[in-house]
């Protein structure tokens, strides 16, 4: 049998020889990597805006740089809604022919097993969704993962994040189906089967983050 | 390297004869979570192989002086750091393919397969031999896991690698696509289903 210390070695040597290999391939990676969760989140950008509007086109990271550069203005602002040279709130406005089309913000917070980031649209009249994307997370497949996909998100379009007098509200995913004489439907969306949790999350933080914007949107909405 | 009998029969056997899905039951998990398309299955595939042959290769190069001891970690870390590896690769040049894999590529260390020919085989033949070894079983794995993604994409979505070629005319006169199959549901039905046909064939039977 080999002695302790023939094994400390032996463990030190191979731990040391592969962590080095890792870092260098991780490394040498990164920049490629960086780069592909940059078009990553400017397709969902794009996608919470309803650009292009035929889903089922594919797409080359160099068409959505393009397509991004077309339509996406960026600016920021501050927690009174006005504009400001840089701050940590983008706002995505998609502009066509000159004309406002949609404003995404970024939206992201705690889930049930991880961070989960993605882009709320609305549309110009600064009440009304235009488009939802989960871009990034880490939810159970099948569960909450669920709130990535097609089905889910179509959910949210056409939902109001202002009562009908006008009070600002956040939309919620509700835990089961929403009936269709609750009265405060406009602001709620049928929840997922198993992701009651990641749900809770999501309201969580979507309600975080329409506060955050607030200012903006009021300021929109005033200015219609 | 020229192929000695052993080599050869150490990447036929688990092919189809002693295929380590449907002989041994191993590796199930992700023959169910990915193969929903056959685009993810074949890069999953493609991954399995690359982490089995090349760890099956390093551990077997090292088998003399691992301690006995602590082969299980050994084995653990060889594996796992080639899993990161592919992982990484796979964010690099296909990342929305990794993203639709998402924690199955990282959970490759679970598969038991990969642990299992590392212990059963890398630890007591030569490098060649368990490389041969670790492609015959990720290959085996392979043409299990691609076979089911090929009826699950067919009749749960209509499609092969993302094309339509149910003919719109079925679809109008009231054929729809078999939901079930996109489910856990159906996977485990068909998988069920190659497992059955292929011990048939293979004559394999509980013990």
């Amino acid at each position: 049998m080999r002695s302790n210390r023939y094994v400390l070695l032996f463990m030190s040597s191979l731990t040391i020889i592969l962590g080095i290999l890792l870092s260098l391939a991780a490394t040498a990676l990164k920049d490629r990597q960086e780069r592909n969760v940059q078009i990553d989140m400017k397709k969902n950008i794009l996608r919470s805006l309803d650009i292009p509007e035929d889903r089922s086109q594919k797409l080359t990271p160099d068409d959505i740089e393009s397509l991004f550069e077309t339509y996406i203005k960026t600016i920021y602002v501050d927690a009174d809604g006005n504009q400001v040279e840089s701050s940590d709130n983008p706002v995505y406005i998609k502009v066509v022919d000159g004309v406002v089309a949609g404003h995404s913000i970024p939206i992201s917070g705690k889930g049930l097993w991880s961070t989960i980031y993605g882009y709320l649209a609305i549309e110009p009249d600064g009440e009304t969704v235009k488009g939802i994307t989960f871009y990034k997370h880490g939810e159970t497949p099948g569960l909450g993962g669920e709130i990535e996909k097609e089905w889910f998100t179509s959910n949210f379009v056409g939902k109001k994040i202002v009562t009908p007098e006008g009070v600002p509200c956040s939309i919620h995913i509700f835990k089961g189906k929403v009936s269709s004489d609750n009265p405060r439907k406009y602001c709620l969306v049928d929840g997922i089967s198993g992701a009651t949790m990641t749900g809770k999350g999501v309201n969580i933080f979507m309600e975080k983050d329409l506060k955050t914007y607030g200012g903006y949107f009021a300021k929109i909405r005033q200015n219609q | 390297m020229a192929l000695d009998s052993k080599s050869k029969q150490a990447f036929t056997d688990p092919l189809i004869q002693n295929n380590p899905i449907t002989s041994q039951i191993l590796g199930i998990c992700s023959a169910l979570a990915v193969t929903v398309k056959m685009d993810t299955a074949i890069v999953m595939t493609l991954a399995v192989v690359f982490v089995i042959s090349f760890s099956n290769t390093i551990i077997a190069m090292m088998r003399k002086w691992i301690p006995g001891r602590v082969r299980i970690i050994v084995q653990l870390t060889v594996i796992a750091s080639l899993v990161i590896l592919a992982d990484q690769v796979l964010r690099a040049y296909m990342y929305d393919i990794s993203k639709q894999l998402s924690v199955f590529v990282g959970l490759i260390i679970t598969n038991c397969i990969v642990m299992g020919r590392a212990e059963a085989f890398a630890m007591q033949n030569p490098p060649g031999r368990a490389f041969m070894d670790g492609l015959g079983n990720g290959l085996g794995y392979g043409i299990i896991l691609i076979s089911v993604a090929f009826f699950r994409e067919i009749f749960g979505s209509g499609t092969i690698f993302g094309y339509s070629i149910i003919p719109q005319t079925l679809y109008d006169a009231g054929y729809s696509n078999a939901g079930l199959f996109v489910l856990s549901p159906g996977a485990f039905i068909i998988l069920g289903l190659i497992i059955w046909g292929l011990r048939t064939v293979t004559k394999v039977e509980e013990a």
